[in-house]
Protein backbone atom coordinates (compact mmCIF):
# COMPACT_ATOMS: atom_id res chain seq x y z
CA UNK A 1 0.00 0.00 0.00
CA UNK A 2 1.61 3.29 -1.01
CA UNK A 3 1.69 6.37 1.45
CA UNK A 4 -0.15 9.51 0.34
CA UNK A 5 1.14 12.59 1.90
CA UNK A 6 -2.19 15.06 2.99
CA UNK A 7 -1.27 18.55 3.49
CA UNK A 8 -4.28 20.14 5.66
CA UNK A 9 -4.56 23.78 6.08
CA UNK A 10 -6.72 25.14 8.75
CA UNK A 11 -5.97 28.23 11.12
CA UNK A 12 -8.27 26.75 13.56
CA UNK A 13 -6.17 23.86 15.85
CA UNK A 14 -9.71 22.27 16.56
CA UNK A 15 -9.96 21.50 13.53
CA UNK A 16 -6.50 20.08 12.95
CA UNK A 17 -6.68 17.91 15.75
CA UNK A 18 -9.77 16.28 14.81
CA UNK A 19 -8.85 15.87 11.18
CA UNK A 20 -5.74 14.15 12.41
CA UNK A 21 -7.75 11.87 14.18
CA UNK A 22 -9.80 11.24 11.35
CA UNK A 23 -7.00 10.08 9.30
CA UNK A 24 -5.56 8.14 11.63
CA UNK A 25 -7.88 5.39 11.25
CA UNK A 26 -6.01 5.56 7.59
CA UNK A 27 -2.31 4.08 8.45
CA UNK A 28 -1.11 4.90 4.57
CA UNK A 29 -1.79 8.78 5.22
CA UNK A 30 1.06 11.36 5.94
CA UNK A 31 -0.31 14.31 7.46
CA UNK A 32 1.50 17.96 7.02
CA UNK A 33 -0.49 20.84 7.88
CA UNK A 34 -0.37 24.85 7.03
CA UNK A 35 -2.15 27.30 9.24
CA UNK A 36 -3.24 30.11 6.52
CA UNK A 37 -3.05 30.06 2.84
CA UNK A 38 0.63 31.52 2.15
CA UNK A 39 2.26 28.66 4.42
CA UNK A 40 0.03 26.71 2.55
CA UNK A 41 1.14 27.75 -1.10
CA UNK A 42 5.11 27.53 0.16
CA UNK A 43 4.66 24.07 1.68
CA UNK A 44 3.13 22.52 -1.25
CA UNK A 45 5.30 23.79 -3.60
CA UNK A 46 8.01 22.60 -1.29
CA UNK A 47 6.92 18.90 -0.11
CA UNK A 48 4.36 18.30 -3.58
CA UNK A 49 1.90 16.15 -1.34
CA UNK A 50 -0.88 14.40 -2.88
CA UNK A 51 -3.81 16.11 -1.97
CA UNK A 52 -4.62 19.37 -0.02
CA UNK A 53 -7.03 19.76 2.19
CA UNK A 54 -7.79 23.42 3.12
CA UNK A 55 -10.27 25.50 4.58
CA UNK A 56 -11.31 29.25 3.14
CA UNK A 57 -11.41 31.86 6.22
CA UNK A 58 -7.88 32.12 7.13
CA UNK A 59 -5.26 35.48 7.95
CA UNK A 60 -2.69 36.11 5.70
CA UNK A 61 -4.01 34.44 2.14
CA UNK A 62 -7.48 32.81 2.15
CA UNK A 63 -8.11 29.46 1.03
CA UNK A 64 -9.96 30.90 -2.43
CA UNK A 65 -6.67 32.89 -2.64
CA UNK A 66 -3.77 29.83 -2.08
CA UNK A 67 -6.10 27.97 -3.83
CA UNK A 68 -5.92 29.99 -7.36
CA UNK A 69 -2.35 30.43 -6.58
CA UNK A 70 -1.84 26.71 -6.47
CA UNK A 71 -3.69 26.32 -9.82
CA UNK A 72 -1.54 28.88 -11.44
CA UNK A 73 1.66 27.39 -10.56
CA UNK A 74 2.56 24.47 -13.01
CA UNK A 75 4.86 22.86 -10.09
CA UNK A 76 1.39 22.40 -8.14
CA UNK A 77 -1.76 22.72 -10.61
CA UNK A 78 -2.76 19.28 -10.73
CA UNK A 79 -2.25 18.58 -7.17
CA UNK A 80 -6.24 18.51 -6.08
CA UNK A 81 -7.39 20.84 -3.46
CA UNK A 82 -10.70 19.87 -1.76
CA UNK A 83 -12.44 22.88 0.75
CA UNK A 84 -12.91 22.28 4.01
CA UNK A 85 -15.24 25.10 5.81
CA UNK A 86 -18.33 26.23 7.53
CA UNK A 87 -19.21 28.40 4.72
CA UNK A 88 -22.07 26.31 2.75
CA UNK A 89 -23.42 29.38 1.23
CA UNK A 90 -24.07 28.48 -2.47
CA UNK A 91 -22.05 31.46 -2.88
CA UNK A 92 -19.00 30.30 -1.57
CA UNK A 93 -19.19 27.20 -3.00
CA UNK A 94 -19.35 28.81 -6.35
CA UNK A 95 -16.25 30.75 -5.60
CA UNK A 96 -15.05 27.53 -4.40
CA UNK A 97 -15.08 26.23 -7.66
CA UNK A 98 -14.24 29.15 -9.82
CA UNK A 99 -10.74 29.44 -7.61
CA UNK A 100 -10.48 25.96 -9.06
CA UNK A 101 -11.00 23.27 -6.27
CA UNK A 102 -11.80 19.92 -7.45
CA UNK A 103 -14.46 19.58 -4.44
CA UNK A 104 -16.00 21.06 -1.78
CA UNK A 105 -16.95 20.26 1.94
CA UNK A 106 -18.63 21.73 4.86
CA UNK A 107 -18.49 21.36 8.19
CA UNK A 108 -18.56 20.04 10.77
CA UNK A 109 -16.79 17.25 8.89
CA UNK A 110 -18.56 13.86 8.53
CA UNK A 111 -15.55 11.68 8.91
CA UNK A 112 -16.81 8.65 6.48
CA UNK A 113 -17.83 11.15 3.63
CA UNK A 114 -14.16 13.07 3.93
CA UNK A 115 -12.69 9.60 4.26
CA UNK A 116 -14.72 7.71 1.04
CA UNK A 117 -13.67 11.89 -0.87
CA UNK A 118 -10.16 11.20 0.05
CA UNK A 119 -10.29 7.59 -1.18
CA UNK A 120 -11.69 8.50 -4.78
CA UNK A 121 -8.72 11.09 -5.20
CA UNK A 122 -6.21 8.74 -3.87
CA UNK A 123 -6.88 5.65 -4.32
CA UNK A 124 -6.62 2.66 -0.97
CA UNK B 1 0.38 -24.97 29.01
CA UNK B 2 3.55 -25.48 27.31
CA UNK B 3 4.28 -29.19 28.23
CA UNK B 4 3.23 -31.31 31.02
CA UNK B 5 6.28 -31.22 33.10
CA UNK B 6 7.76 -34.81 32.48
CA UNK B 7 10.04 -33.61 28.90
CA UNK B 8 7.22 -34.55 26.75
CA UNK B 9 5.32 -32.47 25.13
CA UNK B 10 1.68 -32.86 25.35
CA UNK B 11 0.03 -34.84 22.09
CA UNK B 12 -0.64 -31.92 19.74
CA UNK B 13 -4.32 -32.10 19.19
CA UNK B 14 -5.32 -31.22 15.55
CA UNK B 15 -8.22 -29.59 14.68
CA UNK B 16 -11.07 -31.81 13.16
CA UNK B 17 -12.97 -30.74 10.19
CA UNK B 18 -16.65 -32.47 10.70
CA UNK B 19 -17.73 -32.42 7.38
CA UNK B 20 -21.62 -32.32 7.01
CA UNK B 21 -23.61 -35.84 6.14
CA UNK B 22 -23.50 -36.40 2.83
CA UNK B 23 -25.55 -34.30 0.81
CA UNK B 24 -26.13 -31.48 3.46
CA UNK B 25 -24.26 -28.12 2.52
CA UNK B 26 -23.19 -25.88 5.62
CA UNK B 27 -22.27 -22.82 3.66
CA UNK B 28 -24.69 -20.14 4.19
CA UNK B 29 -27.98 -19.57 2.11
CA UNK B 30 -28.76 -16.41 0.30
CA UNK B 31 -30.42 -15.25 3.45
CA UNK B 32 -27.80 -16.40 6.37
CA UNK B 33 -25.39 -13.97 4.15
CA UNK B 34 -27.77 -11.24 4.13
CA UNK B 35 -28.00 -11.82 8.10
CA UNK B 36 -24.07 -12.12 8.81
CA UNK B 37 -23.89 -8.60 6.73
CA UNK B 38 -26.28 -6.63 8.75
CA UNK B 39 -24.71 -8.43 11.84
CA UNK B 40 -21.41 -7.02 10.47
CA UNK B 41 -22.91 -3.87 9.87
CA UNK B 42 -24.47 -3.00 12.87
CA UNK B 43 -20.99 -4.05 14.64
CA UNK B 44 -19.07 -2.01 12.47
CA UNK B 45 -21.47 0.88 13.25
CA UNK B 46 -21.05 0.83 16.60
CA UNK B 47 -17.66 1.06 16.43
CA UNK B 48 -17.27 4.15 14.41
CA UNK B 49 -19.79 5.69 16.23
CA UNK B 50 -18.32 5.49 18.92
CA UNK B 51 -14.54 6.67 17.24
CA UNK B 52 -16.48 9.27 15.77
CA UNK B 53 -17.43 10.85 19.45
CA UNK B 54 -14.18 9.98 20.64
CA UNK B 55 -11.99 11.88 18.19
CA UNK B 56 -14.20 14.64 18.66
CA UNK B 57 -14.01 14.57 22.70
CA UNK B 58 -10.42 13.97 22.19
CA UNK B 59 -9.88 17.10 19.84
CA UNK B 60 -11.52 19.28 21.85
CA UNK B 61 -10.35 18.11 25.06
CA UNK B 62 -6.61 18.95 23.77
CA UNK B 63 -7.40 22.09 22.54
CA UNK B 64 -8.39 23.46 26.23
CA UNK B 65 -5.42 21.42 27.21
CA UNK B 66 -3.45 23.93 25.11
CA UNK B 67 -5.61 27.04 26.37
CA UNK B 68 -3.36 26.28 29.76
CA UNK B 69 -0.43 27.55 28.10
CA UNK B 70 -2.31 29.84 25.57
CA UNK B 71 -4.50 32.02 27.76
CA UNK B 72 -7.13 31.64 24.84
CA UNK B 73 -10.00 29.59 26.86
CA UNK B 74 -13.17 31.72 24.75
CA UNK B 75 -11.81 31.32 21.36
CA UNK B 76 -11.29 27.93 22.12
CA UNK B 77 -14.56 27.05 23.20
CA UNK B 78 -15.95 29.09 19.79
CA UNK B 79 -13.65 26.73 17.80
CA UNK B 80 -15.01 23.29 19.06
CA UNK B 81 -18.25 24.62 18.31
CA UNK B 82 -17.80 26.02 15.24
CA UNK B 83 -15.66 23.28 13.91
CA UNK B 84 -17.42 20.40 15.79
CA UNK B 85 -20.71 21.38 16.65
CA UNK B 86 -21.69 24.04 13.92
CA UNK B 87 -22.52 27.16 14.95
CA UNK B 88 -20.22 30.37 14.50
CA UNK B 89 -23.01 32.61 16.44
CA UNK B 90 -21.75 32.20 20.57
CA UNK B 91 -21.69 33.80 23.55
CA UNK B 92 -20.19 32.99 27.14
CA UNK B 93 -22.04 34.38 30.63
CA UNK B 94 -20.61 34.37 33.68
CA UNK B 95 -23.75 33.99 35.93
CA UNK B 96 -23.70 35.49 39.02
CA UNK B 97 -26.05 33.36 42.04
CA UNK B 98 -26.36 35.90 44.88
CA UNK B 99 -28.08 38.53 42.54
CA UNK B 100 -29.41 35.82 39.74
CA UNK B 101 -27.93 37.89 37.03
CA UNK B 102 -25.37 36.99 33.58
CA UNK B 103 -22.84 39.24 32.26
CA UNK B 104 -21.54 38.55 29.15
CA UNK B 105 -18.16 37.41 29.25
CA UNK B 106 -17.31 36.74 25.57
CA UNK B 107 -19.48 36.81 22.33
CA UNK B 108 -18.19 35.77 18.91
CA UNK B 109 -20.54 36.39 15.57
CA UNK B 110 -23.66 37.60 17.99
CA UNK B 111 -24.51 41.53 18.82
CA UNK B 112 -22.92 41.84 21.95
CA UNK B 113 -25.09 45.04 22.65
CA UNK B 114 -27.66 42.73 22.35
CA UNK B 115 -26.85 40.84 25.20
CA UNK B 116 -26.34 43.20 28.01
CA UNK B 117 -26.29 41.88 31.85
CA UNK B 118 -29.83 40.82 32.28
CA UNK B 119 -31.76 38.90 35.02
CA UNK B 120 -32.13 34.98 34.56
CA UNK B 121 -35.85 35.04 34.02
CA UNK B 122 -38.07 33.22 32.83
CA UNK B 123 -36.31 31.58 29.82
CA UNK B 124 -33.85 28.82 28.40
CA UNK B 125 -31.08 30.68 30.49
CA UNK B 126 -33.44 30.74 33.83
CA UNK B 127 -34.38 27.46 33.44
CA UNK B 128 -30.45 26.16 32.91
CA UNK B 129 -29.67 27.73 36.01
CA UNK B 130 -32.66 27.05 37.79
CA UNK B 131 -32.53 23.35 37.15
CA UNK B 132 -28.66 23.33 36.83
CA UNK B 133 -29.51 21.60 33.63
CA UNK B 134 -28.09 22.47 29.61
CA UNK B 135 -31.12 23.71 27.99
CA UNK B 136 -32.14 22.65 24.18
CA UNK B 137 -34.35 24.34 22.36
CA UNK B 138 -35.60 21.62 19.83
CA UNK B 139 -36.15 19.36 22.81
CA UNK B 140 -38.49 21.75 24.28
CA UNK B 141 -40.07 23.72 21.13
CA UNK B 142 -43.00 25.05 23.30
CA UNK B 143 -40.73 26.34 26.54
CA UNK B 144 -41.06 30.28 26.87
CA UNK B 145 -38.88 32.69 25.46
CA UNK B 146 -37.13 36.04 26.34
CA UNK B 147 -37.05 38.23 23.39
CA UNK B 148 -33.07 37.95 23.08
CA UNK B 149 -33.66 34.10 23.17
CA UNK B 150 -35.33 33.80 20.20
CA UNK B 151 -32.32 32.19 17.95
CA UNK B 152 -30.77 30.31 20.89
CA UNK B 153 -30.13 26.69 19.76
CA UNK B 154 -28.76 25.92 23.26
CA UNK B 155 -27.99 27.07 27.27
CA UNK B 156 -25.02 24.92 27.70
CA UNK B 157 -24.61 25.64 31.81
CA UNK B 158 -20.75 25.68 32.82
CA UNK B 159 -20.53 24.17 36.40
CA UNK B 160 -17.85 24.07 39.24
CA UNK B 161 -18.31 21.54 42.29
CA UNK B 162 -21.74 20.72 40.70
CA UNK B 163 -22.62 24.72 40.96
CA UNK B 164 -24.05 26.93 37.54
CA UNK B 165 -20.88 29.10 37.09
CA UNK B 166 -22.16 30.70 33.36
CA UNK B 167 -23.60 29.83 30.56
CA UNK B 168 -22.62 29.06 26.79
CA UNK B 169 -24.89 30.07 24.70
CA UNK B 170 -25.28 28.54 20.47
CA UNK B 171 -27.44 30.81 18.83
CA UNK B 172 -28.20 29.79 15.25
CA UNK B 173 -26.45 26.87 13.36
CA UNK B 174 -24.64 26.93 10.37
CA UNK B 175 -26.84 26.89 7.23
CA UNK B 176 -25.80 23.16 6.03
CA UNK B 177 -26.79 21.62 10.05
CA UNK B 178 -30.10 20.95 10.52
CA UNK B 179 -29.61 20.49 14.32
CA UNK B 180 -27.99 19.12 17.02
CA UNK B 181 -27.14 15.47 16.68
CA UNK B 182 -25.98 12.94 19.66
CA UNK B 183 -22.52 13.10 19.24
CA UNK B 184 -23.15 17.01 19.37
CA UNK B 185 -24.97 16.51 22.81
CA UNK B 186 -22.42 14.07 24.19
CA UNK B 187 -19.27 17.05 23.85
CA UNK B 188 -21.76 19.71 24.87
CA UNK B 189 -22.11 17.37 28.10
CA UNK B 190 -18.43 17.26 28.32
CA UNK B 191 -18.26 21.03 27.48
CA UNK B 192 -20.00 21.73 30.85
CA UNK B 193 -17.84 20.70 33.20
CA UNK B 194 -14.33 20.90 31.00
CA UNK B 195 -15.34 24.31 29.40
CA UNK B 196 -15.63 25.59 33.47
CA UNK B 197 -12.69 24.38 34.61
CA UNK B 198 -10.73 25.67 31.72
CA UNK B 199 -12.39 28.83 32.20
CA UNK B 200 -11.57 29.14 35.87
CA UNK B 201 -8.31 28.01 35.47
CA UNK B 202 -7.48 31.29 33.09
CA UNK B 203 -9.31 33.67 35.64
CA UNK B 204 -7.30 32.59 37.92
CA UNK B 205 -4.28 32.80 36.24
CA UNK B 206 -5.43 36.28 34.84
CA UNK B 207 -5.69 37.24 39.03
CA UNK B 208 -2.46 35.99 39.44
CA UNK B 209 -0.90 38.15 36.59
CA UNK B 210 -2.35 41.21 38.01
CA UNK B 211 -1.75 41.00 41.31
Amino acid sequence: MSTKKILLVDDSCTARLVNRMIFSQKTNYVLISAVDGKEAVERAQREKPDLILMDIVMPRMTGLEACRALKKDKETEKIPVILLTTRGEEQYVQEGYASGCSDYLTKPVNDVELLDLLKAYLGE
Amino acid sequence: MIGNGNGHRPPVKTPRRIEPAHGISIAPTGADDLRLRVQQLSLREQLERNHFLLERLNASSARLIQTLENGDVFEAIAEIVANLIGSEEVAIFDYRPADETFSLAWSWGVEAGDLQPFESGAGMFGRAVHQGLSQFRERQPDAALLPFEKNLTACVVLKSSREVVGVIAIFGLLPQKNGLEWADYELLKFLETYAAVAIQFQRLQEKQVAS
